[in-house]
């Protein structure tokens, strides 16, 4: 066995440097070729022959050279990696060693992320559902709607305009009519579904392919089929796979089932649940006057909305041309299928996130100024490890592992926290936003709550991870760690406060400007009183109640029902209710006067039953209510008409004992007498105009009103205080006839309630997170104040030791709180100004520059911040001026 | 003339190579060339081998954590690499030894058999 000497010491040293693979690759070669020679040599060769006999028996050489420094090279890499992972886990041991040993603090930190992650992702997966993923459509992006625009707002459209756009443009490659309308679904128990009528190009406009089945075919307008959706597929037909070809009973006729939507086909629980084909006459085709119909249309490929738009106001020129009456005031408008859906939501949903990111930033400084404080008190732990030789970048880096590991351990518990979260916003949101239940912790909306936490991670690890190893070492060992800076010098954690003031300032003011806008709207008067009063709805099936006297008769008998039923004080009926209901508008003519069809002659037209302005407390004005004479067939015509109807009219003159008469193109005027004009009710919501209303005897209904109301009425009943009126109504109709089916039985506070809901929905989430944000930031400043009192305890003792009295010492304390708020809350302000500017839309009579919120938020930081300090600062004064000065360390 | 036929031999030879370079590290820690004279005492003509094909099995030996290497000075005071078996590799070669004994057994018992087996 060969002897062997170690090799010198300085070799290693250039192994350490660099392990040159392919040197030692040609040494450890070199050194065979030449003990081989040696040998040969030795055996009697000659040193000529012994070499290249060498190089012979060792074969291919630059083979064995490149495979060995490929090998070594990987081994190389692959101990380099080890080497990292080492490093890593090591910091990690230590990190989790340092966090179990301060519990309290890491408990604390966890909490804030956890919820403020939490948050974060809840509402950005209602944002994702919502607004970010593609609609479930085929092609999506080429999805429109056609307006009509009346004095510039979107309205329906004619038959007439829906022929020409799809006849006489090129740019659609489908276009479909839509009507909605109510179905009474027979076999067993009848039940009422929102439905339409829509034209066989429907699905072709929004395609997704069907779950079972087909969907219309072009030429089947004027079959009795249907298509439904998954939903009623399965809760009204238990999911019958071989529905395709059987008849179901709709309001009284016999359809044959054709098709079933997958279950994505709809987007809110309110769409419409199964569809009839929609047809029209030639005589309706050429009817520009009757805007009743939304249209639906794809583009073909590469046709832009903008190009799809001129095309269709160069055929509306052409419609102006041939009917110059029905154009009067009119355009249209193609939008994106996307934005009508999303509309409005789409602000605030964004103003949401904005929100809950600024209460996250808020949490984040709060952590950062907590790692900042324990930074500090670990300063002596730094400096020594610093002095071993520990570099910078190592401590910095052991630093950030400590608060990515925070970070990753609030993530979690915030995911955790967010299906909650996203569970609580999908039943608390209003229903009628598209595609809302569907909001979930998807892949989409984990990778952003990793991005979150990741990020936060950082926010709040790396300015305290840098400033702490920032240390001058030697000040810092003799001075015993015993930190004298003063506050106002601290300049990141006066940062970190007055960050924390902004952002909350931002966040209060947009609370109180949404909190301000609800008060505004709730004194809005409703021109009505729902208290006690009770709505149920009622709709008659076409098949048995084709005549109108039959459907009035049936009205009138459950009217007398309702009203028989003991603690009932009133009852009525109408085809609409305040804040509920279809509305549908007409032009009038006054007598006597020339039609001038502007769009002030206009009234929403109400069929109604005496009693029914009674029973929802509608004040009566001038004249007279509707009364049980006027409902007898032979009774003159009458109408009643509200305020604004009364204005626009006739101005100032009183219009009891005029006569209108809705204006229609081929007949003669049906003049209706007005008995009474009734106080405005905010009829579309209270944050929308008052319409011009006119209540109709509904004996007295213009031709063709049963059809378009559906034969469809809500009866109204007030009731003793606290009664509810479920199974009584259901008997008292069922005694008029038990095969029709009772719907949205609900008290009419409820429906206010309902008409506000996005409103309210926006004005509780925000002043939650206003709220939150408010704590957060308070807690941040206290526990910054008390860290430098308890840092200052030295200097606070030499004062008071000195004559200082306790009060200028607390006062002192307070006051530089008080003026890191004061730059805060004055950042803040200026940031407000700039954010607040997109909620504009969002607010109800109250300006985004509303002082008394600016205010109110300003004032409210203030205090909260000089009571935050105004603790801590007492504490340390009680200090024993003896134990503060000789504690050192 | 080696013995086994060029084709198998590459596939065999990789294995072997391994086991013989683990065993002769057993006595102790040894370059390259050390080793490579060493399996050719031992395994004669029989085993002859192109002297290179060594390294690169020294090189996958390192890197499996088998054996060692250090730089070291040789007897005639030359800079070499010194390879040394390390536990993992102790492990190994007892495995891979056992398994290279019973597979040369049954190879041989094939070989030398004068009867075919009968048919079950």
């Amino acid at each position: 066995m060969p002897a062997s000497r170690p090799e010198p010491r300085w070799r290693r040293y250039l192994r350490f440097w660099r392990a040159d693979v392919q040197a030692d690759v040609d040494d450890e070669v070199a050194f065979h070729i030449g003990e081989r020679i040696d040998d040969l040599v030795a055996a009697g060769m000659d040193p000529e022959h012994a070499r290249e006999e060498a190089l012979t028996r060792f074969g291919d050489m630059e083979r064995v050279k490149s495979t060995c420094s490929t090998i070594a090279q990987e081994q190389e890499s692959q101990m380099r990696r080890s080497e990292k992972l080492s490093v890593l886990r090591q910091d990690v041991v230590y990190a989790l060693r340092v966090m179990r040993r301060s519990a309290g603090f890491t408990i604390a930190v966890v909490f804030t992320l956890a919820l403020g992650i939490g948050a974060t992702t809840a509402i950005f997966s209602v944002v994702n559902a919502v607004l970010l993923r593609p609609l479930p459509y085929a092609d999506p992006d080429r999805m429109v709607m056609v307006f009509e625009l009346l004095n510039g707002g979107r309205g329906r459209a004619s038959p007439g305009h829906f022929h020409d756009w799809s006849e006489l443009s090129n740019v659609f490659e489908a276009t479909a009519a839509f009507s909605g309308r109510t179905y009474t679904l027979a076999d067993g128990e009848p039940m009422r579904v929102y439905g339409a009528r829509v034209t066989p190009g429907f699905f072709k406009t929004g395609y997704m392919p069907p779950e079972l089945g087909r969907y219309f075919a072009p030429g089947e307008e004027e079959s009795r089929v249907v298509v439904l959706t998954y939903g009623l597929w399965r809760t009204r037909f238990a999911g019958d796979q071989a529905i395709v070809g059987k008849p179901i009973t709709l309001n009284g006729e016999k359809y044959t089932v054709i098709g079933v939507t997958p279950a994505a086909y709809s987007l809110t629980p309110q769409d419409e649940r199964l569809w009839t084909p929609l047809s029209f006459t030639p005589q309706q085709r050429s009817t520009y006057g009757a805007h009743t119909f939304q249209v639906f249309g794809k583009l073909k490929p590469g046709v832009s909305i903008a190009q799809a738009q001129r095309e269709l106001d160069r055929v509306g020129e052409g419609i102006r041309r041939r009917y110059p009456d029905e154009m009067k005031g009119r355009g249209v408008s193609v939008v994106s299928f996307s934005d009508v859906l999303v509309g409005d939501y789409r602000t605030q949903l964004w103003v949401l996130l904005g929100a809950v990111s600024f209460v996250l930033l808020i949490g984040c400084s709060n952590i950062a100024s907590l790692m900042l404080a324990r930074a500090t008190a670990r300063r002596k732990e730094i400096a020594i490890r610093g002095a071993l030789g520990g570099s910078r970048k190592r401590l910095v880096s052991q630093l950030l592992t400590e608060s990515l590991i925070l970070a990753v351990a609030g993530g979690t518990a915030g995911v955790l926290l967010a299906r909650f979260g996203v569970r609580f916003l999908v039943s608390a949101a209003p229903t009628f936003v598209p595609r809302l239940a569907e909001a979930a912790l998807d892949p989409m909306v984990l990778s952003f709550a990793t991005a979150a936490t990741l990020v936060c991670g950082l926010l709040f690890g790396l300015a305290p991870a840098l400033r702490a190893t920032r240390v001058d070492l030697q000040s810092e060992l003799r001075e015993g760690g015993r930190g004298s800076s003063s506050m106002a010098r601290d300049r990141t954690r006066a940062a970190l406060i007055i960050t924390e003031f902004a952002v909350a300032l931002v966040l209060l003011v947009s609370a109180g400007l949404f909190l301000r806008s609800a008060d505004r709207l709730q004194r809005v008067p409703l021109g009505f009183d729902p208290s006690n009063v009770t709505m149920l709805r009622v709709a008659l099936p076409a098949d048995r109640y084709g005549d109108t006297t039959a459907v009035q008769g049936a009205f009138s008998r459950i009217v007398d029902e309702i009203r028989s039923i003991p603690g009932v004080e009133r009852a009525g009926a109408s085809t609409r209710l305040p804040m509920w209901g279809i509305s549908i508008d007409m032009g009038l003519s006054v007598e006597g006067r020339p039609a001038n069809r502007s769009s002030r002659d206009v009234g929403h037209v109400r069929l109604a039953t005496s009693g029914f302005l009674e029973t929802i407390g509608v004040p009566l004005r001038r004249g007279r209510l509707l009364s049980d004479a006027d409902l007898r067939a032979e009774a003159p015509w009458v109408v009643v008409v509200n305020e604004t109807l009364a204005r626009n009219l006739f101005g100032n003159e009183n219009p009891i004992g005029h006569r209108i008469s809705g204006w229609t193109k081929a007949e003669a005027p049906e003049w209706r007498e007005i008995v009474g004009v009734i106080g405005d009710t905010r009829s579309f919501g209270r944050d929308a105009e008052i319409p011009p209303e006119i209540y109709i005897p509904m004996t007295q209904r213009p031709n063709g009103a049963w059809d378009a109301f559906q034969r469809s009425m809500a009866i109204v009943a007030k009731t003793k205080p606290g009664m509810t009126l479920g199974a009584s109504a259901r008997a008292a109709v069922a005694r008029v006839d038990r095969q029709l089916a009772l719907y949205d039985v609900q008290p009419m506070s409820e429906v206010v309630v309902q008409a506000n809901a996005t409103r309210r929905f926006n004005t509780i989430l925000l002043s939650l997170l206003g709220v939150t944000g408010l704590v957060l930031a308070a807690i941040g400043i206290y526990g910054v104040i008390a860290f430098f009192v308890t840092q200052r305890t030295h200097e606070i003792g030499v004062r008071v030791a000195l004559g200082a009295s306790r009060a200028s010492v607390v006062k002192l304390v307070v006051r530089q709180a008080a003026t890191l708020a004061l730059a805060g809350i004055a950042l803040g302000a200026v940031g407000a100004l700039w954010v607040t500017r997109v909620l504009g839309s969002m607010l109800f009579q109250v300006s985004v520059r509303d002082p008394a919120a600016f205010t109110a938020a300003g004032l409210l930081l203030l205090v909260v911040a000089i009571g935050a300090a105004w603790f801590p600062a007492r504490r340390a004064t009680r200090v024993d001026p003896v134990r503060a000065l000789s504690a050192v360390g | 003339m080696p013995f086994f036929p060029p084709s198998m031999k590459n596939e065999l030879l990789h294995g072997t190579l391994e086991v013989m370079i683990l065993k002769t590290l057993t006595w102790g820690r040894m370059h390259g060339y050390g080793v490579g004279r060493w399996i050719e005492q031992l395994g004669g003509e029989a085993l002859r081998i192109e002297e290179g094909s060594l390294y690169p099995a020294l090189y996958r030996l390192e890197k499996k954590g088998w054996i060692d290497a250090e730089w070291g000075l040789s007897e005639k005071n030359r800079r070499a690499k010194y390879y040394r078996l390390t536990a993992a590799g102790r492990r190994a070669l007892r495995d891979n030894a056992s398994i290279w004994g019973e597979f040369a057994l049954a190879v041989s018992r094939v070989l030398k058999a004068t009867d075919a087996p009968s048919m079950p």
